[in-house]
């Protein structure tokens, strides 16, 4: 099987999320454009199964984008979001699947670099364990 | 339900065209499911532009809109108002982020950004045709009153600034100190209960020995420091340990302090460390100038572990120290010791020399504000969670440098954490006038994109309950969980956590979110 270039999908909160992403834009940062943004209200919105369908709809990797657990919009939902999927790479680990490929960042609305970064660690991350598939069975 | 969706791509001048096939996405656009009218304008953001969108849109009798331009913040207000004369629901316009997302990230790749793109275009097609038309309700508030708690330097600011823009202040004083503020001021009283919803409040207030119920719309909570509260194995040792304000008022009052040792920063009560204090540079220098001015005589100790007077008070800094005041910079590890045995000697090791040196304390000042016992009474009555340093927690900093996590209550001044004179002023005069323009309308909006409990699927778990930052679920008569329409902020984490799944997000469902993300995995990379 060929290499396919990743897919990788990131639920980003409209608050600290989306505005971090905005403002990497703008301020010239580039980064891979396999990373397609799904916007949710909040990173306490996601839920367990939104990852897991995400992965099973052909995603190689998910990340969650929060506000700063202590700066969060709606108090507690960047560290409801990070028990979620804590509780994604503990299942991820029973079917035998990497649990890295589903992270949590957290970004301030003024961190430009902070999005950039969390994408280029998760393209980093497809990378070394491989596009979902691509091992075979034995893996 | 059958939807007719208008798409809106913007060329945001230059800047689309010039990465993107706007004929490719425009075809893609017009064949697919709903679409019933495509419009190409040049700028979204331009008010010609817009009325022929919204012209388009009335002719092919669209009911929701897609718009493919830029961020969201940036142009939602404009194009909300000309949908909506439109007859557009404000809930079923959906904007998708083509230039921050796609162009300018991408504009190295532009094979990748067209996919990107045309994914984008097809997955915000996708949830718009499943979003729902939603209204707001609004109500009136009952009062238009301002609570404002404590009538220090903070609260008078907010009461001044408050009363001017129209709003009808009420001032709670736990002391009996009489104030001079506009409005009306109760003193001896105590804040020890809240109840309702942002612009309707009721608070119970303890007037002496009498509770109260008192209604209102907005609340700034201006407890300031608690001056009183010196902690600390230092201010312990020493008896007669003092806070710099005092000593001020010992100069105006022109009696001269004995030999003073002035500790800037404050002592952590377990006495392990020494926190460093950023605002209360300014200040120290201020008095020591000014004592130093009025008796030359007196030897004067600063001790400190960082000093940062901010831009021309670096001058300030070079005067205090060519008018004799012996400045000591100590390292953390090391933090000033009195033996409470011998309490006159204050010992010290230098940062500079490396030095163990000894200074006979005739008085000791503490520069630093400790945090307010009161703040705890306050935040329990509330219900604002307060910050690990003792102070009332800030809201996200989105919501306002003077906000709560809470809607309508504001917070200012040393309430927060320690601050100067000046700065607690001004921030007393931005809660004034952020709990004024709250209350000036005298309407409450709320609902929305709110969620909903089906019944019939909950459990009656208490998870929500005890999930949700804003108290908006609660058990009600039918033993089920329902969500306070007004408290609730539209946040979805009671969604995302229901293990019955019985709680949705109004135009935030599973099935949109899942939706959008199969749609953008689907467009082919």
């Amino acid at each position: 099987m060929g290499e396919r270039k990743p897919r990788i999908i990131g639920f980003c909160c409209e608050r600290h999320g989306m505005d971090s992403a905005v403002l990497a834009a703008r301020s010239g940062k580039l980064y891979d454009a396999s990373v397609k943004l799904v916007e949710v209200p909040c990173a306490g919105r996601v839920d367990g199964m939104h990852i897991l369908k995400a992965l099973e709809d052909g995603a190689d990797a998910v990340f969650v984008l929060g506000c700063l657990e202590k700066n969060c919009y709606y108090d507690t939902g960047s560290i409801e979001g990070r028990k979620r999927v804590g509780y994604v790479k503990s299942m991820l680990k029973e079917v035998g699947l990497e649990p890295e490929r589903v992270e949590m960042f957290n970004a301030a609305s003024t961190n430009a670099w902070a999005f950039p970064e969390a994408v280029s660690k998760m393209v980093d991350v497809v990378k070394r364990v491989g596009t979902m598939g691509s091992g075979g069975e034995g893996q | 339900m059958k939807a007719g969706i208008q798409v809106v791509l913007c060329r945001c001048c230059t800047e689309m065209p010039a990465l993107l096939d706007m004929k490719k996405l425009e075809a893609m656009a017009s064949a697919a499911d709903y679409v019933v009218s495509t419009v190409v304008v040049d700028a979204v953001c331009d008010g010609k532009n817009l009325a022929d969108a919204v012209r388009a849109a009335r002719e092919r009798e669209a009911d929701r809109v897609v718009v493919m331009a830029c961020h969201k913040k940036d142009i939602s207000p404009g194009l909300t108002k000309a949908y909506k004369r439109a007859g557009i629901n404000e809930f079923l316009i959906e904007i998708a982020n083509l230039r921050e997302e796609v162009v300018l990230p991408h504009r190295d790749d532009p094979e990748g950004a067209q996919k990107k793109a045309e994914s984008k275009l097809l997955a915000t097609i996708a949830k718009s045709a499943l979003l729902t038309p939603l209204e707001k309700s609004t109500e009136e508030m009952k009062t238009k009153n301002v609570v404002i708690i404590g009538a220090g330097v903070s609260g008078q600011a907010a009461a001044r600034i408050a009363s001017e823009a129209g709003a009808h202040t009420i001032m709670l004083e736990k002391s009996g100190k009489s104030v001079k503020a506009p409005g009306i001021v109760l003193p001896n009283t105590k804040v020890i209960g809240c109840k309702g919803y942002p612009g309707n409040y009721t608070l119970t207030i303890q007037a002496g020995e009498k509770i109260e119920q008192l209604d209102c719309a907005a609340v700034v909570i201006a407890t300031g420091g608690g001056w009183t509260a010196l902690r600390g194995p230092l201010a312990s040792a020493v008896k007669d340990s003092i806070p710099l304000y005092k000593l001020y008022d010992q100069l105006n009052a022109s009696q001269a302090p004995k030999s003073p040792v002035i500790i800037v920063d404050t002592p952590d009560p377990a006495g392990k460390t020494m926190k460093v204090q950023d605002y209360a540079w300014d200040e120290t220098l201020e008095t020591v100038i000014e004592l130093k001015k009025k008796f030359p005589e007196t030897r004067v100790f600063v001790v400190f572990q960082e000093m940062r007077a901010y831009g021309l008070n670096e001058l300030a800094y070079k005067t205090a120290a060519d008018l004799g005041v012996k400045f000591i910079r100590y390292e953390k590890a090391s933090p000033p010791k009195v033996d409470p045995r011998e309490p006159t000697k204050l010992s010290v090791k230098d940062f500079a020399q490396g030095e163990i040196v000894s200074i006979g304390i005739g008085t000791l000042a503490f520069a630093s504000i400790p945090a307010n016992p009161d703040n705890l009474v306050v935040a329990e009555a509330l219900r604002i969670p307060m910050s690990p340093d003792g102070g009332i927690r800030r809201g996200s900093i989105q919501r306002g440098p003077v906000s709560t996590p809470r809607p309508a209550m504001f917070v200012c001044g040393s309430a927060m954490f320690p601050k100067s004179r000046e700065l607690a002023a001004a921030e007393g005069e931005a809660a004034g006038a952020m709990a004024a323009a709250y209350v000036k309308s005298g309407k409450i909006e709320f609902g929305g994109s709110v969620a909903q409990v089906t019944q019939e699927k909950c459990s009656a778990c208490l998870t929500c309950v005890r999930t949700c930052p804003y108290e908006a679920p609660f058990i009600g008569t039918a033993s089920k969980a329902e969500i306070k329409m007004q408290l609730c902020q539209g946040c979805g984490i009671c969604v995302g956590i229901c293990p019955s799944k019985a709680i949705e997000l109004h135009n935030h469902t599973d099935e949109q979110i899942a939706e959008e993300a199969r749609t953008l995995l689907g467009g082919g990379f």
